[in-house]
This record gives structure tokens, C-alpha cells and sequence, in this order.
């Protein structure tokens, strides 16, 4: 009894593209007999389930009450539902199969098809083989929003500890330091910012309609969440022999011996917040001589590192702040 | 009984009907490979899809499919000539798959370029509306997808977490892989006689030799993930939030709140604690060790051998430890 869901929703989805006027449930219950529950309440249940199935795929499911019905009615806007030509030749497929590969057939495969069912079958292309790991399917909870330019709002939580609500038109997505980003018009401060993805609290709702707002052309999202530039300094270290491969290691170049056994380095283009972790991870090798600002910095945190392992104070050792 | 269930989907049908109108005599096997999904699923959305069409009651106008030996056409399915559009979820991550890809291989790939600029106007997203700032190759990373390509081996020294010192490596590199932020080589260990994975910032001097390389790499490559075993130290650690990236760099067994202000007290198992100790000392007091207390003792002598040194390089003298009122 009864046909499969699968071909009933593949046909449901043809006849409603088929349609030229609006079909009532009741029309169409009778003419595929899909629905044939005895209880008219239970098959519209079962009708409305298939059309939520469909919109979730992202199929344009429209309701329209046109001006003589009794009932609303439902079709498939074509003009939206189909993606035309794309346009794509045999090296661009392939390099977007390359792209999928290296990234992750489970997410990609699908998209891919879509965008290259009418063009034509991939060159062959020859590229050393790459496996990036990108959590791609983390933003897709901004997804409609950035593509349908709507407003959204959320509760945002800032680095210092403040919460408050933001309003945002979202211009798209940065991937930063294995952080997502949300970027886009802060309504209250009316300028372009970045809100880090895992500082929302709650849900990202959506407010307001489609085409809400047009995206800046030439903006560099990238720039937006970079934060203030940091002036990139030339350090010198004087390092234990224990340290020497670690700094060379980092592109470090000897520039002669410091007297006692150690060596003298050189790096360059050291940024003084962004290479803060390692210099403290080698500090017991490698000891920072120049600049004097950054000794400074590196001090400080060393000594909370000993405060925190000493016990002597405190018993709870959790506390750590200071 | 076949060992994977078929699970036919309605998206992928709906897409494989105007994949198949273009490509009449299309194999299952290779359709299986183009959706990445096995061919048992395909012969069942296929099968399906016999039974689908305009409906009406009495048959209505169904979509002509046949499979002989593997061989796929499709007919009298013009009501799907066109796909359905990727949902804006689709959308977004097929383009930041190609946006991350180009910023890794785009220098071999020029056509991904023009690519994802068709992909942006099809699919109605601005061009730079998805950034991938990480996945940056450095020229490590650089050379061995050169010595890749040509079939070499390369050479560099190494020194892994339970390493104590460096040593020279011959290696016949696969692939490369980031994975957690972190650049990693896949290839045969000349020297070791088996398959290794390196860490790509923990080598030094890498630089491609003239000898061939002659090892296949396996179909399927292992990650980079650490497994921790019953004979590696148990520690307990609690980070600040400024500290919490150390997650993705340790494999923690249990995590959990601490505090109210988002420190979160981390459970691990590590087979080296010296490394563990470096990386409490990289948050700079972000991270503390609670347990054991031997490897709070390193951390803190180790820290404070760096104060010490840093006070005999430094013009002023060192305060005191612990000087902060």
C-alpha cells in the first residue's frame, strides 16, 4: 500500500512546479490520491509534514490565497526553484572537484552537482594531493540570513565579559585564527564589525524582509575582524644550545656566539601579541635581549605562570586571575 | 544482504534527474563517486525515480529510467531539465570550500579562480562575502606539494612531542593536511621503514632531494589525532577563557565549567608531560596545572628559569617573583 515518501515528495515537487495556478490540498488529494486518509485531519497533517520536508531542502514551497479561493493554494515558483547555467567549463569542474576533495566530499558532493549538473564532465587535473579541515557546515546558521540579506539580531557576549543585544545586516563570514566570524553593519554603532561566533548566546533570529540592505562593494571582511594592526618588531634572542633548532626552526638566523655557550639569533617580523605563545614557550631556551617592551610583557606573564604553581596562598589554584 | 543500508534522498534525486538528462549512459559507479555516496543507494534513488513523474491517478506521465549493466539513461523527465538551487546553506559552503581551497592550491589551480567567481553570481552571494583568513601554506608546506608533484623525497630534521632533541628525517611525502589550525605531512619515513605523520612547523631545513620516491600511499590516510593510552600521566588543568585554545591543541578527556566567568577545568592524558608543561607556559597564566603535582613543579621551575635568564639579558634588574601587590 501506498507509495514510498521519497517518490511521493519527488512528485509533489514536479506537480507543484507544473502547475500554473495555485492547487488547493483538496485538489490535490484528489487528483494523486497521495493523501487518502479516511480522517480529512490526518492527511492534511500528512500534507503539511511533506511541505515543511520540502521547504527545509530548500525548495520554494509558496502559499498563495489568490483572490476567488476558497482555500489557499500551494505551487513551485520555477524562476526560483531552478538554478540556471552556470556556465562552468571542464577545468573549472575539475578544479571545484579538486576543491571538494581536499575539503570534504560528504558536504560538498551534493552543492557540486547541483552547480555543475548541465556543464560539462571535469578535464583531468593533476595537483598534489591536500586534506584541509574546515568546519564548513558551522556557519549555516548564518546561511540564509547572508544570502537572503536580512537583518538579524542576537545576544553577543564581548572578550571583556558585557552582554548585550546587537543588530546586525550580515555581510558574510571570516574564518580567523580557527575562529568563525560573523561580519556585517552594526546598526547601534552604524559601522562594519566582526561578533565571533561562539560568543552569541541563544539563537541568531532573523528580522525584517529579504533584501534588506546591499553589502558594501569592496569591502575586505578579512580587514574587519584582523583587529588593530600590530607593528611587527625584529627581536633578539640569546639562546641555550637546547634552543637553537626551535628558533631556526621559526626562520631564526645566528649572528654569532654570546660568550657562554649559547648562541645569539635573530628574528625578524615577529609580532609582538600574535608570536606572544611561542616566545613564552621557548622563554626557558631562548631569552628575549631586544626589544626591552617585549622582555616586559614576557616577564609579566611569566611571573603569573609561577604565581599560579606556587602554593603557598592560595589552595585553590583555580582562581588564577588577577 | 548488503552491508550499507541504501538511503535515498529527495535532494539528490531531485538533482540526479537533470545530471543524468545531460549525461545519458552515465555508469552507476561513477555517479556514486560524483555524489559521494555508495552504488546500492544510487541503483535505489534510480529505481525510485522509475515511479516518479507528473502525477495524476492512473499513472500520470512518469520519467522513463533504465539501468542495463550498470549503463544509466534517463528520459521523459523535461520537468526537472533544470537542478534545484543549492539552499543557502549549499550556497555558503561550497564557496567557502573553494575560498579555502584556492588559498592552499590556487597556485596550481588557476581555474578555481574564475570558478568561484561564477559561483558568486549563480548563487547570488557578494564576492568576498566568505574569507578564509587560515590555511595559509607556508613554504614548507609549499615545497613539499612541489616535491609531491615531482615524485621525491625531502629531507628535514624533526623533533615530535616525545622528542627530546631534533634528528634528521628522509621522508616520501603523500599529502599534506591541516587539521585543527595545523599543518601536517603524510608520507613514508625512509629511515623508520613505515608510515609517519609529521607536524610541518616542527621541521627545520626541509628542502627536496633528487631521489625518487618510491612508496604508495595507502587509499586512505589516518588523522593526525593523538590517542592517549592507560600508560600516559593523567593531569587536570583549568583555563581562562584566553586560554581555551589549548583545547584544540591537547586531546582532553573531559571538560567542564569551573568558574562562573568561563574557566573550565580540563582532564587530559598525555604520553609528554614536557610538552604539556610548554604549553601552560605559552598561555602566559591563562592555564594552570592543578594535578599532578609534579607537573605544576616543571611548569613553575620552568618558568621561573625563564625569569631568571630574562633578568641577566635584561638592563634592569629582576624583580622579586611573586611582586605583584
Amino acid at each position: 500500500m501506498g507509495m514510498p515518501a521519497v517518490e511521493r515528495l519527488v512528485n509533489l515537487t514536479v506537480a507543484l512546479l507544473e502547475t500554473r495556478r495555485p492547487v488547493t490540498f483538496d485538489e490535490l488529494r484528489r487528483r494523486t490520491g497521495y493523501y487518502p486518509q479516511p480522517d480529512a485531519a490526518s492527511a492534511r497533517r500528512m500534507f503539511e509534514r511533506d511541505k515543511d520536508t520540502l521547504r527545509a531542502m530548500g525548495i520554494p514551497v509558496e502559499t498563495r490565497q489568490d483572490f476567488g479561493m476558497d482555500d489557499p493554494g500551494y505551487l513551485i515558483d520555477r524562476a526560483r526553484y531552478e538554478l540556471r547555467d552556470v556556465d562552468l567549463d571542464a577545468e573549472e569542474v575539475a578544479a571545484l572537484a579538486l576543491a571538494v576533495d581536499m575539503l570534504g566530499p560528504d558536504v560538498g558532493a551534493l552543492p557540486l552537482a547541483k552547480v555543475a549538473a548541465r556543464a560539462p564532465d571535469p578535464a583531468p587535473l593533476a595537483a598534489p594531493p591536500a586534506r584541509v579541515g574546515l568546519p564548513v557546515t558551522d556557519v549555516d546558521v548564518f546561511a540564509p540570513a547572508i544570502v537572503d540579506r536580512r537583518t538579524v539580531r542576537f545576544t553577543y557576549r564581548t572578550a571583556d565579559g558585557r552582554t548585550g543585544e546587537r543588530t546586525v545586516d550580515p555581510y558574510g563570514v571570516v574564518r580567523r585564527r580557527r575562529a568563525w566570524y560573523l561580519v556585517g553593519r552594526d546598526h547601534d554603532r552604524d559601522g562594519a564589525r566582526g561578533f565571533r561566533a561562539d560568543r552569541m548566546l541563544g539563537e541568531v533570529r532573523t528580522i525584517g524582509p529579504e533584501g534588506a540592505f546591499d553589502v558594501p562593494s569592496g569591502l575586505d571582511l578579512g580587514s574587519v575582524v584582523s583587529g588593530p594592526d600590530v607593528v611587527p618588531v625584529d627581536v633578539t634572542l640569546r639562546v641555550r644550545s637546547e634552543g637553537t633548532w626551535e628558533v631556526t626552526a621559526r626562520g631564526g638566523t645566528d649572528v654569532g656566539d654570546t660568550g657562554d655557550g649559547g648562541r645569539r639569533m635573530h628574528l625578524r617580523d615577529v609580532d609582538p601579541i600574535r608570536d606572544r605563545a611561542w616566545l613564552l614557550g621557548v622563554a626557558p631556551d631562548a631569552t628575549v635581549e631586544e626589544p626591552a617592551e617585549l622582555q616586559a610583557t614576557l616577564r609579566t606573564a611569566l611571573t603569573r605562570v609561577v604565581e599560579a604553581h606556587t602554593d603557598d596562598a592560595h589552595t585553590d589554584v583555580g582562581e588564577g586571575r588577577s | 544482504m548488503s552491508a550499507a543500508r541504501p538511503r535515498p534522498d529527495v535532494a539528490r534525486m531531485l538533482t540526479l534527474v537533470p545530471w543524468l538528462l545531460e549525461r545519458p549512459g552515465a555508469r552507476v559507479d561513477e555517479i556514486a563517486e560524483v555524489f559521494a555516496t555508495d552504488p546500492a543507494t544510487i541503483r535505489a534513488e534510480l529505481e525510485h525515480l522509475d515511479y516518479c513523474g507528473l502525477p495524476g491517478l492512473g499513472g500520470g506521465a512518469l520519467f522513463d529510467v533504465t539501468v542495463i549493466d550498470d549503463v544509466v539513461t534517463v528520459r521523459m523527465a523535461d520537468e526537472l531539465r533544470y537542478p534545484l538551487r543549492p539552499s543557502p546553506q549549499e550556497a555558503l559552503r561550497l564557496l567557502l570550500i573553494g575560498v579555502a581551497a584556492e588559498r592552499v592550491a590556487g597556485a596550481d589551480v588557476p581555474a578555481l579562480r574564475s570558478a568561484l567567481g561564477k559561483l558568486h553570481d549563480a548563487l547570488g552571494v557578494t564576492p568576498g562575502a566568505v574569507t578564509v583568513l587560515d590555511a595559509e601554506p607556508d613554504d614548507a608546506v609549499r615545497t613539499l606539494r612541489a616535491a609531491i608533484a615531482e615524485g621525491v623525497r625531502v629531507r628535514f630534521t624533526y623533533r615530535g612531542r616525545t622528542d627530546t632533541t631534533p634528528s634528521g628525517r628522509r621522508v616520501e611525502p603523500w599529502a599534506v593536511e591541516l587539521h585543527e589550525g595545523a599543518w601536517y605531512l603524510h608520507g613514508h619515513d625512509v629511515d623508520a621503514g613505515e608510515a609517519r605523520i609529521f607536524r610541518i612547523d616542527r621541521a627545520a631545513d626541509l628542502e627536496p632531494t633528487a631521489e625518487r620516491a618510491t612508496s604508495v600511499a595507502p587509499d586512505r590516510l589516518d588523522r593526525p589525532a593523538y590517542a592517549p593510552t592507560d600508560d600516559d600521566l593523567a593531569a587536570t588543568l583549568t583555563l581562562t577563557p584566553g586560554a581555551h585554545w589549548l583545547l584544540d591543541a591537547l586531546t582532553a578527556d573531559d571538560v567542564a565549567p569551573h568558574d562562573d566567568e568561563g574557566t573550565v577545568r580540563v582532564r587530559l592524558r598525555t604520553a609528554a608531560p614536557e610538552w604539556v608543561a610548554r604549553l601552560v607556559l605559552m598561555t602566559g597564566g591563562g592555564a594552570t596545572v592543578v594535578q599532578p603535582p609534579e607537573l605544576r613543579e616543571r611548569v613553575r621551575s620552568l618558568a621561573q628559569e625563564a625569569l631568571d635568564r630574562l633578568g641577566e639579558a635584561s638592563p634592569q634588574p629582576t624583580r622579586p617573583q611573586g611582586g605583584r601587590s
